[in-house]
């Protein structure tokens, strides 16, 4: 409660040091991490992304909402190269820099950036081992096999994801074992245990129960002091809770980006108004 | 009014429509169960006058030189108190020789001794076929399925794999005996046998283990890509140890399919007679893979057309087609509880 | 808590986030052997093995059709040395002889009807043999009235067989003067072919006409086959006079021979004929016949299992009847010829069973034996893809007709079966092509008899023995020398095989694609 206060001052000021109606493309600043230009995107024939250009600050919560198809998840997605995997897709043009590297320049190997880069799906999906197994994954796979540097990792790992008082008994049961929300806290857990700068999150609470969702939601203004958080989002009023910032995407163009409060109380368009009022989506 | 209708005429008529369909559908369910009586018959026929001749009542429980001999003229005379006797090719010299006189006899070719040759030969040319059609196959279908991309050349080897897993065996054997035997120079040994058979599971394995890597849940190769491992890594800690039990045990089904057929081993690896044993009376080790074999079915086939039929050689052609029909419906029963079983027990 | 959440995690002093990603990115934190990384390699060896499985299935195709394209050349030649040595001209005047034959055989039907006939009207044994005197003395008559003509056949045929016997042993032959020699016989051909269709017909003239009713129709048949005989004669003699050694056989010829062949001839001291027609016949027949049995039974038992059956009787009887596949077909061939052969002969010559046409039968070995046991092979195929159609269907449309009053059955027949008749119509495909490929089950159980069936017979053709084409191949195949033209010929019968059933699967799945209820 008291560092989620803090993160909210934090919010405010960072919020405050800039143009305050800004459209997402400002100059790029030295705390932007993320930087899309002039994004155009294909599923085969189907152009799923237009012109998309955005800045992501460092250490806030961005939150993407809008219905159902319109680009959110895909542009998520870019940020750390899994559509590499959909044979279907294309990056027509356009450049995505993190950390000032286009990411995809011939000398970026999307394996480092993915660990650069960590996600959290919108269906848990922990991987039938154990615990332990589960958030020792990706450093087993980046080659650590200090067994003491593990244990230290994972432990960390779940203290932070704020799981660990639920299975510090238990580290060698199966993942397969634990409930939705835990399964979930348990992919973040995964995620952070790799030490990435930026978390993607995908819906990562559309199949949870209010309980669980809270407790999601409560470790994402937990994680925002150390980690660049992007979360997709069909769930308005957890935008509003737990982002600072918050892009209205429709038909794959971006509507509308600035302060999470700002777009929810005075939304620029009209198109980003009736969204958040319900009137379609 | 609507009470009326409803009042008697319609229930005499519902009646008769309820009789009728309770005769369509008993008429359904005796199709059903003729097919199975069919089957029940063949089975029980092979049963019948099968297990005397391979199980016995007391122990060993089992006929013990069927099992163990190779197969031999069986000659039968009649002894000198008229009593008829059959004796295998073996004994029947043991018995002239002791007798110290010439017995008058009649004898009948491959209606005597045992089938130990033949089991043998069947095994080895399962297991060698297998091994290869599994290494290849599965190769093969980590590629397809985890590595390949969509584009005019893959949906070609597509193609290629449904359609000749629907080829008729004799295709292959005649593939194998054009290329194994005779271009490559083999002739009819083990490893053409086992070329050629592992040719014909070939599609039917590759099927079968892509099946088993594609009911991986994406989420497990997604999850573990997004955490910075690369494709082998994700494929061989988080597809592999999921996949592994179902395409092995897929892959019994196309042991079932190997060890029954006899079309493709005709003129590829199968011998009519051989005395020796597989790792008998070899040069090198070489040879052994150079060497045929007896084989069941092919035994089986011998027996059933070249031989002819009548009470001496029933036996030996009942004894054969039990031991072969056991083998092959054990492996087949161990590969459906084992699926039962994997199923029961995925974890997600 | 919070304090441990503050101390780790944030960045070093005067790095930012900027810079540490492009130290993680800008390295090169891979180990790459010769410049592919690890991960380049193994895929790499998965693309190689995969090609390794390619190649085979690419060669199987490449050998196939290498051994059996061979074939068309050497079946040319074959048929030019046929052409050049005057076996043809000596099979065109020998062939009235065949009809002549078949009316032989033929009269001893009629004379089989005819005696039938007066025992029937109740004569004793040695008054039927008295009355059928005449009769065969007439059929003595007709029989030797093919014997000049075969003298003279067989006299020409030697002089051709000479010269083939010489081409074949290597020696340089003068076709030419073999050629003179056996025109020269031309005109004398004529006249014997002439002499032979008179004296047939004039003994045909002073037959006796049979007396039973029963007999009337075949022996009106008889008349008229003879009438047919003419024409066959001077077909033959024109054919004789056509006979021009040096005329180039065409090319396709040679495919046209194979594939509309009647004849399947091996070994033979006169001339090897490679004709598919009696293989593709047999292999034809034995599957309708499989596939007539089978369907009933197995749809049957599909829409009984899917949509009648408990789900403890499902349980027991779709497992049990799927089990049947894996019963080897060799085992189902030894239980056709040693129980199944016998046990249907023996029942055709039970005195109560002789009202049943064509009883009893005289081959233990035939269309319908076959048939019978690669009904019971097909059974599981059909009943197991047509039970997965069927229960494909979305239970809402069943539920859809079930709430409008329509009982169970109503609903199987008018909603179900249409619905997933495209599936069940693709099963029955995939059962024809899996039968027609079958080897051991015909190679035991058809008869191998290498004749085309005699469809004319109607029902009768049930009993008769046939070959197939998986049958001659596994038959043939090991004592064939290799690379001769019989070794061809038999690739040739595979790639046949190969392409007819790659087609009824392609068929299939066409089937199954036209009709599937669109989704999404």
């Amino acid at each position: 409660m008291v560092s989620g206060g803090v993160g909210e001052m934090e919010a405010k000021e960072t919020g405050l040091s800039r143009d305050a109606a800004d459209d997402g493309v400002g100059e790029a600043r030295a705390d932007t991490i993320i930087s899309v230009r002039g994004l155009d995107f294909f599923y085969g024939p189907i152009q799923a992304l237009f012109d998309v250009s955005l800045d992501i600050p460092r250490n806030l919560v961005t939150a993407f909402i809008g219905p159902s198809g319109c680009g959110k998840t895909t542009l998520l997605r870019c940020f750390n190269r899994m559509n590499d995997l959909n044979e279907e897709a294309r990056l027509v043009r356009g450049t995505i820099m993190i950390g000032g590297v286009d990411i995809h320049d011939a000398a970026v190997d999307p394996i480092e950036l993915r660990k650069r880069v960590g996600m959290v799906f919108q269906r848990s999906n922990p991987f039938p081992k154990s615990i332990y197994e589960n958030v020792a994954y990706g450093l087993r796979v980046g080659g650590l096999r200090d067994k003491g540097a593990l244990d230290e990792v994972v432990e960390r790992s779940l203290r932070n994801a704020a799981l660990w008082d639920e299975v510090r008994d238990r580290l060698g049961d199966s993942a397969m074992a634990l409930s939705g929300g835990q399964q979930q806290r348990l992919c973040i857990a995964r995620a952070i245990a790799v030490e990435p700068d930026i978390i993607l999150m995908d819906e990562p609470c559309s199949g949870l129960d209010p309980i669980a969702t809270m407790k999601v939601e409560e470790l994402i203004h937990d994680l925002k002091r150390r980690y660049t958080i992007v979360i997709v989002t069909h769930n308005m009023q957890q935008a509003s809770r737990c982002s600072d910032r918050t892009a209205f995407f429709y038909l794959g163009r971006l509507v509308e980006l600035g302060e999470t409060m700002r777009v929810f109380t005075n939304p620029a368009h009209k198109q980003t108004e009736d969204y958040i009022t319900g009137r379609f989506g | 009014m609507r009470a009326i209708a409803m009042g008697r005429g319609a229930s005499v008529r519902a009646g008769w429509r309820r009789a009728a369909e309770a005769a369509v559908v008993l008429a359904l369910r005796g199709a059903t169960y003729a097919i199975l009586l069919a089957a029940g018959f063949v089975f029980a026929d092979i049963v019948w006058k099968g297990a005397p001749v391979v199980l016995r009542p007391t122990p060993p429980f089992v006929n013990v030189g069927f099992l163990t001999q190779a197969p031999q003229t069986l000659h039968v005379f009649e002894d000198g108190a008229g009593r008829e006797v059959r004796l295998g090719e073996r004994d029947f010299r043991e018995f002239q020789a002791r007798s110290g006189r010439a017995v008058a006899a009649r004898s009948f070719a491959h209606a005597g001794g045992g089938i130990m040759p033949c089991i043998v030969g069947t095994v080895l040319l399962t297991l060698g076929s297998i091994a290869i059609a599994l290494v290849l196959g599965i190769l093969c279908a980590i590629y397809l399925s985890e590595y390949s991309r969509q584009g005019p050349f893959i949906r070609v080897v597509r193609l290629a794999i449904v359609n000749l897993a629907g080829v008729p065996s004799i295709v292959f054997g005649l593939f194998g005996f054009a290329l194994f035997v005779l271009f490559f120079g083999w002739n009819v040994s083990l490893l053409a046998g086992w070329c050629t058979l592992a040719a014909m599971v070939l599609p039917v394995i590759i099927t079968a283990c892509e099946e088993s890597l594609r009911s991986v849940p994406a989420g497990f190769r997604e999850g573990a890509l997004a955490l910075g491992a690369t494709r082998w890594q994700a494929i061989w800690t988080n597809v592999l140890p999921h996949a592994l039990p179902g395409m092995l045990t897929s892959s019994i089904l196309g042991i079932t399919r190997v060890a029954g057929e006899t079309a493709p081993i005709m003129f590829t690896a199968a011998y009519v007679i051989r005395d020796d044993l597989p790792w008998q009376g070899l040069g090198n080790a070489g040879e052994f893979f150079f060497q045929g074999v007896m084989a069941l079915p092919y035994h089986i086939y011998y027996l059933s057309s070249k031989v002819p039929p009548n009470e001496y050689t029933r036996d030996a052609r009942y004894g054969t087609v039990f031991v072969f029909l056991a083998l092959v419906f054990a492996i087949t029963l161990m590969s459906i509880l084992l699926r039962a079983r994997m199923r029961r027990s995925r974890p997600w | 808590m919070a304090a441990d959440r503050h101390s780790d995690g944030v960045p070093p002093e005067g790095v930012t986030g900027a810079d540490r990603f492009r130290v993680a990115l800008g390295g090169c934190p891979r180990r790459r052997v010769l410049r592919l990384t690890l991960d380049a390699w193994v895929r790499t060896f998965f693309g190689g093995s995969a090609m390794v499985t390619i190649l085979v299935l690419g060669l199987i195709m490449v050998f196939l059709f290498r051994e059996g394209a061979g074939f068309l050349p050497e079946h040319h030649r074959s048929l030019t040395l046929y052409r050049r040595t005057g076996q043809e001209f000596v099979d065109a005047i020998r062939a009235p002889l065949a009809d002549h034959q078949a009316l032989n055989r033929y009269l001893g039907r009629v004379r089989a009807s005819e005696v039938e006939g007066l025992r029937a009207a109740g004569m004793g044994e040695p008054d039927v043999r008295e009355a059928m005197a005449a009769f065969d003395e007439f059929a003595a008559r007709f029989r030797g009235a093919g014997q000049l003509l075969r003298d003279f056949a067989d006299e020409a045929g030697g002089m051709a067989l000479a010269t083939r016997n010489a081409s074949q042993a290597g020696e340089t032959v003068d076709f030419v003067r073999g050629a003179t020699a056996l025109r020269a016989l031309l005109p004398q051909a004529g006249v014997v072919l002439r002499e032979f269709r008179e004296t047939v017909e004039a003994v045909c003239a002073a037959a006796p006409a049979p007396r039973c009713d029963g007999s009337r129709r075949p022996w009106a048949r008889f008349r008229e086959m003879v009438g047919r005989l003419g024409a066959s004669v001077s077909g033959a003699h024109e054919r004789a006079m056509a006979w021009d050694p040096d005329r180039r056989v065409p090319i396709g010829e040679s495919l046209a021979a194979f594939f509309w062949g009647r004849r399947w001839v091996t070994n033979s001291e006169w001339h090897d004929r490679y004709g598919l027609l009696p293989l593709l016949g047999g292999s034809f027949c034995i599957s309708v016949v499989a596939i007539a049995i089978a369907v009933p039974f197995s749809v049957a038992a599909a829409i009984f299992v899917s949509q009648f059956a408990s789900a403890a009787e499902r349980n027991i009887v779709k497992p049990a009847i799927e089990f049947i596949a894996a019963i080897p077909s060799i085992v189902l061939g030894f239980f056709g010829i040693t129980v199944l052969g016998s046990g249907i002969q023996w029942l055709s010559q039970q005195p109560w069973m002789s009202w049943v046409p064509f009883f009893p039968v005289s081959e233990r070995l035939n269309i319908l034996t076959a048939g019978l046991m690669l009904a019971l092979m097909a059974s599981p195929t059909i009943f197991t893809l047509a039970e997965d159609a069927l229960d494909r269907v979305p239970r809402a449309f069943a539920e859809g007709s079930l709430a409008l009053g329509a009982t169970r059955l109503q609903t199987v027949i008018r909603m179900v079966v249409p619905a997933a008749l495209s599936g069940i119509v693709a099963a029955i495909l995939l059962g024809f092509g899996r039968v027609v490929g079958e080897t051991m089950v015909v190679l035991l159980v058809a008869g191998n008899r290498l004749e085309i069936p005699d469809i004319t017979l109607g029902m009768g053709v049930l009993f008769q023995p046939a070959h197939t084409m998986t049958g001659i191949i596994a038959q043939e195949l090991g004592e064939v020398p290799r690379g001769g033209l019989h070794y061809r010929a038999l690739f040739m019968v595979g790639v046949t095989l190969f392409a007819l059933v790659l087609a009824i699967n392609y068929a299939a799945e066409r089937v199954v694609r036209r009709f599937r209820p669109a989704r999404h």
